[in-house]
């Protein structure tokens, strides 16, 4: 309940932040035109156009609508924990939900280089050693293979490439606790639980780097 | 009983061959070898870091067989015909031991195969597995193709023993007429330090080749009860129709089934293989998840679907059935009622 109040309280501290800081040449009122009623409650910390607020919301845009979607009741489920989104995500039901994530889905993302598996033989940079190779002495395969090239992923495997840092280590860490799950067979958390501290930093900061 | 059985399949399939021996045939070399049982005590091989390759134009076929390997689908349309990649069975880039590791097989051929009654080198098995597993069209004995596959397989392997014995020094280079051969042969040079602990069989039946056989399940191996294992465990990642996750236009997770898939006559459209496979590979990086009842089912399930044509068909499925499919397979089995190979898609499709 109290969780609730704080979250509420700081969402809409960041929402008159959002608003003047990052959209500077759209007023709110030509905001509300363009995104479509359910997705209003998302704006504040995802951005208008889905492009996060580092510390607030992740990026958006460039995921799929299907995982978005799966997301909102995973969070919903408590699957997700997080004390932000939690009630945000159960402020949105029904058809919203998918109103919401088509409209985050379909925002435009800047184009990153495709690299492929095999491009390089020998890759220096352990991050990106472990996107394209993984580490087969410990049955960690490479995040290319759910992921994709540059992990810009599809469908149920979320986009990596030129998200936040900090949601990516944030992430990497739920996974390992447990606070994030209900992926197929645990899969991700099965990864995620082979990763090393240093290692989840260097992910997060290569994926991130990927623009 | 079972035995039995199995010998009169023997021998049916041997008279199949010996009518068609004249024949240009395409021959079968998808047949698995026998499989290494799995032993606790194993000590799989290690082969050196990719980054040891050497500079030079041996390194360089060796590079190139490993990018080949890993993204196939630079072959797309001259010798491939479907979405796969030789790393979708190959587990960590042909370097997984009981996920038919390259340096394994490496060292079983030249062998003799009863399936078309021949020793098959390590290009002709190659090269099967471009006429059927990627639904191709294989490249040419001695091709660039052939020679960088060779290269890297026997560069893994190579390296693998030489730091498994201590033997120093870089991988010894071979022509590319001797790569294309492997290794199971009595002029292959092997050091002395190696040599003198394994012979030619040891080297044969490394531990970690091919896929370990799961065990039996207690109950025949049924598709129904595979579809509901495939839903659980499967669907997330290869898709619910089978047709894997594309992702920038490339199959990141493969297709299973479909035009995209490997064709009728590749190995792994063989119920023992394709659970011997799951049973021990998958889902990926977890192993041995699923029962081995599971494995027999979800593979029956599998590999009852439509896919690309047998390359051996001549134009009737029963004559196929007869002379090629006497195993472990749906090909000509009726399944909802539909003769599977009956509505099979071309061999060798362009993109």
């Amino acid at each position: 309940m109290n969780k609730t109040i704080i979250a509420a309280t700081f969402v809409s501290s960041v929402l008159s932040i959002q608003v003047s800081a990052s959209v500077p040449d759209v007023s709110p009122k030509e905001l509300q035109q363009t995104v479509p009623a359910a997705a209003q409650i998302c704006v504040s910390c995802h951005g208008a156009q889905g492009q996060g607020l580092e510390g607030a919301g992740p990026k958006l845009a460039g995921l799929s609508s299907a995982y978005m979607a799966a997301q909102v009741k995973l969070f919903q489920s408590g699957n997700r924990q997080n004390p932000l989104m939690q009630p945000m995500a159960m402020m949105l039901q029904g058809d919203n939900i998918k109103i919401a994530a088509d409209y985050f889905a379909s925002q435009p993302v800047v184009e990153v280089g495709l690299h492929y598996r095999g491009d390089k033989v020998v890759i220096e940079n352990p991050a990106e050693k472990l996107a394209y190779q993984g580490d087969w002495s410990r049955d960690l395969p490479a995040c290319f293979s759910c992921h994709g090239p540059s992990a810009v992923g599809a469908e149920l495997f979320p986009r990596l490439a030129g998200q936040q840092a900090s949601y990516l280590k944030i992430q990497l860490e739920a996974w390992q606790k447990g606070t994030r799950k209900g992926d197929a067979d645990n899969m991700m958390a099965n990864v995620a639980n082979k990763l090393t501290a240093v290692e989840i930093d260097q992910l997060a900061q290569y994926f991130a780097s990927l623009k | 009983m079972n035995f039995q059985v199995k010998n009169i399949l023997g021998a049916m399939v041997l008279i199949g061959l010996n009518t068609n021996a004249l024949a240009d045939e395409l021959p079968d070399r998808q047949q698995a070898l026998p499989s290494v049982q799995k032993q606790a005590e194993h000590l799989y091989l290690q082969s050196a870091a990719l980054a040891d390759i050497p500079a030079g134009e041996f390194g360089d076929k060796v590079r190139l067989g490993y990018q080949l390997f890993v993204n196939t689908q630079q072959l797309r349309d001259k010798h491939v015909g479907n979405e796969l990649n030789c790393v979708n069975c190959h587990l960590n880039a042909g370097n997984k031991a009981n996920a038919s590791p390259l340096w394994g097989a490496y060292f079983a051929y030249p062998a003799y195969r009863k399936k078309n009654d021949k020793v098959n080198s390590f290009e002709e098995r190659l090269q099967g597995c471009f006429t059927y597993s990627m639904n191709g069209k294989a490249p040419e004995s001695g091709s660039k193709e052939l020679v960088a596959l060779s290269a890297y397989s026997y560069w893994l392997g190579m390296s693998g023993l030489m730091l498994q014995h201590n033997v120093a020094g870089p991988v010894p280079e071979l022509s590319d007429s001797e790569l294309v051969k492997g290794a199971k042969r009595d002029d292959f040079i092997l050091p002395e330090a190696i040599s003198s602990k394994m012979d030619q069989n040891a080297l044969a039946q490394l531990p970690g080749r091919g896929y370990p056989a799961v065990p039996k399940a207690e109950q025949a191996y049924s598709p129904e009860r595979g579809a509901k294992v495939y839903q659980a465990h499967c669907q997330s990642c290869h898709g619910d129709d089978g047709q894997g996750q594309m992702i920038a236009g490339i199959a990141a997770l493969p297709p299973l089934w479909g035009p995209q898939s490997y064709n009728w006559g590749a190995g792994m459209h063989r119920v023992g293989t394709a659970a011997d496979f799951i049973y021990e590979n998958m889902p990926l990086g977890k192993s041995v998840q699923l029962t081995p009842q599971q494995a027999w089912d979800v593979s029956s399930y599998i590999n009852s679907q439509e896919r690309p044509q047998d390359p051996r068909f001549k134009g009737q499925v029963t004559d196929t059935q007869k002379q090629y499919h006497q195993h472990d397979g749906y090909y000509g089995k009726t399944i909802s009622g539909q003769v599977l190979g009956s509505d099979s898609s071309a061999n060798f499709p362009k993109k």
